[in-house]
């Protein structure tokens, strides 16, 4: 490269003292381009980082996250544990029933209660329904930002059918506060069961028309695979969870790592790939939700016909002091809830970790000595939400 | 194993593929559901709240609707959501009612409401429940705040549109 440079050098040096202008010779530090991607640039969402590039090849890359940050941990301790529902779906609008999921079982460990069986059925399926929702969510972004519109508008669509399904259930189409502690809020809609299947076994036909459009369409194979390579050892070492780990070739799901609720009733596969590239990344998620289709199917058989849905408490229940750690598997990997109580009616200390921020520390290291025109597809992989990562 | 579901393909046969599954969908029912026209339809008339057996009950959760004849100004829908919108404010009424001495009742600023529905949970009298009406938008922050006699007119909401399914696909009618 330095001789092709030299050359290079040597036209340009040429050529401009033949117009009689001065020539300074750059260094090595000073041939590199600074690029600062975000924050308000629509690939990247509300995060920011910087990379510098040779040429094509990035050389240098610095996540800088921390443009939402809001403070839910510190906020989390003004209100008590009913109040802090609301607030604490925000970080992620479109995996709302996750992220409270975690949090209503840490709070009953600390409240020492168990959830009605009913209960446990119905919000493991409102569970499973938002992850699709999320999942569609995410792959319409990444289609779009590698240019399949396509991609963008049929996610983007049967999102719909689950978004319906969850307002029959909840009542909000993305902000649902279902979850609660002592169960869910209200019982499922009469009819609920049919539609709901109905809906599932369309929606598995359509992901065969994906398979088709997307992952088998040679464009995207050329864009994603042997791109971005974490093996499993640097996976292992950067902590990174959920898709982003099982797709390095680790079977690891918190939903039979640590079955809660009624996960240890279900049959059903981790699915994993061991190609450790952007198309395994992106390729997991897909199975994901082929596989969630059965357990959703799974948990419709075994719900009971009737029964209490949630557990009367009363109106400003106070925790047993003491601590405790609860998490489940979301969109983007392990969401867990650290919660110490001192036996008043608000959490003294409430630590939210999010699968998000684990992943983004991979970035710099995949990123570093890929070429520029391969970010958005190592970016987008990732399963990254600026959001729930800022918290 | 994950890895040998996917099938290897050449170029030509991935290119039609995608091409034959893209142009399926030019003879299909677009899935669009056109908004102002068409209107979704929910279940029931809006989310309530049973405080004997402390169970919702399913249903929309849209603008609240409340009842003069049940409110008995007892502030904790207010107390609810201080830590959440505080959007809900109490205010005198000029009406006098029996069970509410001291005149006061809920007015709620939806600019501020997240529809959480903690406010319905709360209300131990079956006087504050929600609806289907969603459609709140107005020109100035003042038209937001609705005060207990706009509160008490139940909306009318004539959604029918539903999410239908067959062979030729889904669509919205």
């Amino acid at each position: 490269m330095s001789k092709e440079y030299d050359r290079e050098f040597e036209t340009k040096f040429q050529e401009t003292t033949r117009l009689g202008l001065e020539v300074v010779k750059e260094s090595e530090e000073d041939r590199l381009m600074t690029l600062s991607v975000g924050p308000q640039h629509p690939g990247s969402g509300h995060f920011r980082f910087t990379i510098k590039v040779d040429g094509d090849y990035i050389v240098y890359c610095d996540p800088d996250p921390g443009y939402v940050h809001r403070g839910e941990e510190k906020m989390s301790e003004y209100r008590n544990f009913i109040q802090n529902i609301p607030h604490l779906e925000r970080p992620v609008i479109h995996d709302s029933t996750n992220i409270t999921y975690s949090y209503s079982l840490a709070v009953e460990e600390l409240l020492g209660i168990e959830v009605p069986r009913r209960g446990q059925f119905i919000r493991a399926i409102a569970s499973e329904l938002n992850r699709q929702v999320y999942t569609l969510y995410w792959l319409a972004i990444y289609g779009i930002f590698l240019g399949h519109s396509t991609m963008f508008m049929w996610p983007a669509g049967d999102r719909e059918l689950f978004i319906d399904l969850l307002t029959a259930l909840s009542g909000a189409r993305v902000t649902h506060a279902y979850n609660i502690p002592g169960g869910v809020r209200n019982d499922a809609p009469n009819g609920f069961k049919e539609k709901c299947l109905q809906y599932v076994k369309y929606f598995e036909k359509r992901l065969v028309e994906y398979e088709d459009i997307f992952y088998n369409n040679p464009l995207f194979r050329q864009r994603t695979e042997n791109v971005g390579i974490l093996t499993k050892e640097d996976a292992i070492n950067l902590g990174v969870t959920g898709s982003v780990l099982r797709a390095s070739g680790i079977p690891y799901d918190i939903r039979k790592v640590e079955p809660y609720d009624v996960y240890d009733e279900i049959d059903f596969k981790v699915q994993y790939m061991k190609t450790c590239d952007s198309f395994a990344r992106a390729y997991v998620p897909f199975l994901d939700m082929r596989e969630s289709c059965n357990i959703i199917k799974q948990l419709l058989d075994k719900m009971p016909d009737s029964g209490e849905v949630r557990l009367k408490l009363q109106s400003n229940p106070k925790g047993q002091p003491g601590e405790s750690y609860k998490r489940v598997e979301s969109g983007r990997g392990a969401l867990g809830y650290y919660i110490v109580s001192d036996g008043s009616p608000k959490p003294y200390r409430v630590k939210i970790s999010v699968g998000s921020f684990r992943n983004i520390l991979a970035l710099p290291h995949l990123l570093i000595g890929s070429k520029l025109g391969d970010m958005p597809s190592i970016y987008w992989a990732l399963n990254y939400w600026p959001v729930e990562a800022d918290r | 194993m994950a890895s040998s579901i996917i099938k290897k393909t050449t170029t030509a046969t991935g290119f039609i593929k995608a091409i034959e599954s893209g142009s399926k969908h030019l003879l299909l029912k677009r899935f669009t559901l056109r908004f102002p026209e068409q209107k979704l339809k929910f279940v029931g008339d809006g989310y309530q709240f049973d405080p004997k057996r402390g169970v919702g009950i399913a249903g929309a959760r849209g603008r609240h609707i409340l009842f003069h004849e049940k409110c008995t100004g007892c502030q904790l829908c207010a107390i609810t959501c201080e830590g959440i919108a505080e959007a809900i404010g109490m205010v005198k009424i000029s009406e006098k009612w029996k069970q509410n001495k001291k005149g006061i009742m809920p007015q709620i600023d939806y600019g501020k409401c997240v529809f959480c529905g903690l406010c319905v949970d709360a209300c131990p009298f079956y006087a504050l429940f929600m609806t289907n009406d969603f459609e709140l938008s107005s020109f100035t922050k003042e038209h937001l705040i609705y005060t207990p006699a706009q509160l008490a007119v139940k909306p009318k909401y004539d959604g029918s549109v539903d999410i239908k399914i067959d062979k030729r696909g889904a669509w919205h009618g």
